[in-house]
């Protein structure tokens, strides 16, 4: 841009834009150093030997996309990261107006509660759920002794159980975005509402929902991209059979070493994830929390 | 007489052990213009609140031509309200929020097009549909949520303070415009406010609220000419406040002393002789004189401050028990008075009013 513009403005403005941009650029160079020698770097590689390795071309990308096997990782990693991302919000949505409309007391607690359950070794969660949901777990037991079920269900080892445990994990990373936005809503907003002749549906459907959409938004992509990436939970509570994609990828690595297909898998991640963050950016301004001009 | 139009009756709230208003009654006419008058925390906006229905009272009845209205939920009471904060809806814009009341009627779409035009109109922000209120001025969205309590024609209009927010000036124009729309409209107002000048300037009726109780209500006027107790006659324009030992009664109207033995007649009083009160005279009511010219009539003062207003003259006196009392007068009465100077203080004896 700089050659097309005329010689007497640019010389001032470009030494002015360069003196803000160096500053900025030497406060911002250890953590530009990092991402760039430990995230972009390797990224960049595994792409490159996405598309070199075993020979060059798209055989990777052939080979991932027309797999019944591999399409079937990409459906169950996108089914999953769906369905958890939409029971997350229908859990989400009521918790975290919940937690803006409490009395503080009552709120702090809720929080504590939350946040405790986001500190607690993931690991350690992910096997409380195993116990909690294998056959002879408790909410089998607990089932079929109030006669509700008479064969225990199969709620592990599965797609359920990765979509139970993942809800559970995914739910403070919905709640928080989503609780920032209800508080900054005023509740007369929705007295006013109610006093222009509106039910609660109505208030909720024309109100609160588009005054929210912007924390809904942010916190349904965060679930969703990171459900997409999940490691741990599926891996544990998915069993051999149902598998999501960063199990495929870290098994093509692993025991594979097929680091061009395992490269491939990544980088379609990758694209999807930064799509959709592409999506929201365009149409709901990042995620902020809150409208303009209030 | 027909049943009064709104009824508000023996309303008591209690939140824990606070008594936040205490047997509240009052009739409101049709196309009456009332205001809730008060400090706040004096009850004022809790019987709005029950009124619109957002709180219920823990006695008492709200009846609208005679039906009761507690039992009906906020939404489907048909009032129209205007909250202190503007409460428009930040992602509608300004035609969308005047219309959004008739959208949850379901009314059709060419009655709500025409309706949101007509209300735009009548607060005088027609071009203004398009805009979202976060572009609007505070005054502007006022008056966009006065078209959108008005845009289903309510037969009540509750106002919490919506002025408040808003700075001296766009509120006396927002007053005017009030007043404007109340007469086109003929809708029945009940008006909550602390600014006494506000609650003045445009209502039909004042009840002035005190400690969770109606105090008085009355026009204006009556309020200010004769207050009933002495909280009004604090609340509503200024005043002195003498201590005074009333000695004789009849007929309402007492003898009452002053600390340095002097008297004075006809105070209207409803103190019963012998009593301690308080007598409260309107600091424009007041007359003060030269000593020398007033030959030993009146109350003995000394001048202590006068100040040039333009239009008047503020003094500020001193009783030989050494308070200090406000007078107002025309600018050419206060000549040959000084700062220093023995003077005399007269009244005209109706405008005294002795409270306990």
């Amino acid at each position: 841009m700089s050659t097309a513009l005329s010689s007497a403005a640019v010389p001032v403005r470009r030494r002015f834009k360069i003196g803000a941009e160096s500053r900025g650029v030497k406060l911002l160079l250890p953590a530009l150093l990092l991402l760039g020698g430990f995230f972009l770097i390797p990224v960049l590689t595994l792409l490159l030997r996405s598309v070199m390795e075993p020979a060059p071309g798209l055989q990777n990308y052939v080979e991932l996309l027309g797999s019944q096997t591999y399409v079937r990782v990409f459906f169950n990693t996108f089914m999953v990261a769906g369905v958890v991302t939409l029971i997350t919000l229908l859990i989400g949505f009521p918790t975290a107006w919940l937690l803006a409309v409490l009395p503080k007391r009552w709120s702090q607690l809720m929080f504590a509660v939350l946040l405790l359950s986001m500190w607690t070794n993931l690991l350690a969660r992910t096997y409380a759920w195993m116990v909690l949901l294998q056959q002879t777990g408790l909410i089998n037991r607990v089932l079929m002794a109030i006669g509700v079920i008479d064969e225990p269900l199969a709620l592990v080892n599965n797609l359920v159980g990765v979509t139970i445990g993942m809800t559970y994990i995914m739910l403070p990373f919905l709640v928080m975005p989503l609780h920032a936005t209800l508080r900054a809503i005023d509740p007369s907003t929705l007295r006013a509402a109610a006093i222009c002749g509106a039910s609660r549906w109505q208030a909720l459907r024309l109100v609160l929902l588009p005054l929210a959409l912007p924390g809904i938004a942010s916190g349904a992509l965060m679930v969703f991209v990171m459900s997409l990436g999940y490691y741990v939970t599926p891996a544990l509570l998915g069993g051999t059979n149902y598998m999501m994609l960063a199990e495929l990828i870290a098994q093509l690595v692993q025991s594979l070493l097929n680091w061009g297909l395992a490269g491939a898998a990544a980088f379609v991640l990758l694209v999807v994830t930064l799509g959709l963050y592409a999506v929201q950016l365009r149409y709901l301004g990042g995620g902020r929390t809150g409208f303009g001009g209030r | 007489m027909t049943t009064p139009f709104l009824q508000i009756r023996g309303l008591r709230k209690t939140y824990d052990q606070v008594v936040a208003i205490d047997h509240v009654s009052l009739d409101i006419q049709q196309g009456e213009f009332m205001t809730f008058l008060g400090p706040s925390g004096s009850g004022k906006s809790t019987t709005l609140y029950i009124v619109a229905g957002f709180q219920g009272p823990t006695e008492g009845q709200v009846l609208l031509n005679g039906k009761s209205l507690l039992e009906v939920a906020p939404n489907q009471r048909n009032i129209g309200m205007v909250f202190q904060r503007y409460t428009l809806f930040p992602h509608l814009t300004v035609g969308e929020n005047v219309a959004f009341p008739l959208r949850v009627r379901r009314r059709p779409e060419a009655e709500i097009k025409a309706k949101v035009e007509k209300m735009l109109e009548l607060v005088h922000l027609a071009g203004y549909r398009d805009r979202l209120p976060g572009q609007l001025s505070g005054g502007q969205q006022q008056r966009v949520a006065i078209a959108r309590a008005l845009a289903y024609d309510p037969p009540l209009l509750l106002m919490d303070e919506p002025l408040s927010a808003l700075d001296k000036k766009l509120r006396e124009e927002i007053q005017l415009e009030l007043r404007r729309i109340h007469q086109e409209t003929g809708v029945t107002i009940l008006y909550v406010t602390h600014d006494q000048e506000e609650a003045l300037r445009l209502s039909d009726r004042i009840a002035v609220f005190s400690q969770g109780k109606i105090e008085q209500v009355g026009t204006g006027e009556e309020l200010y000419e004769r207050p009933t107790s002495r909280f009004v006659a604090g609340f509503i324009g200024n005043s002195n406040f003498l201590p005074v030992k009333v000695e004789q009664m009849g007929s309402g109207r007492a003898r009452a002393v002053f600390p340095n033995g002097h008297a004075v007649e006809g105070a209207a009083s409803a103190l019963a002789a012998g009593s301690e009160g308080t007598l409260m005279v309107r600091p424009e009511q007041m007359r003060i004189r030269p000593a020398a010219a007033a030959a030993g009539h009146g109350l003995a003062v000394t001048v202590r401050d006068m100040t040039y207003l333009g239009d008047s003259m503020h003094f500020a006196v001193q009783t030989p028990w050494q308070q200090e009392i406000a007078v107002r007068m025309a600018v050419r009465d206060g000549q040959g008075l000084s700062i220093g100077a023995p003077a005399v203080l007269e009244w005209d004896a109706q405008h005294g009013h002795v409270f306990a």
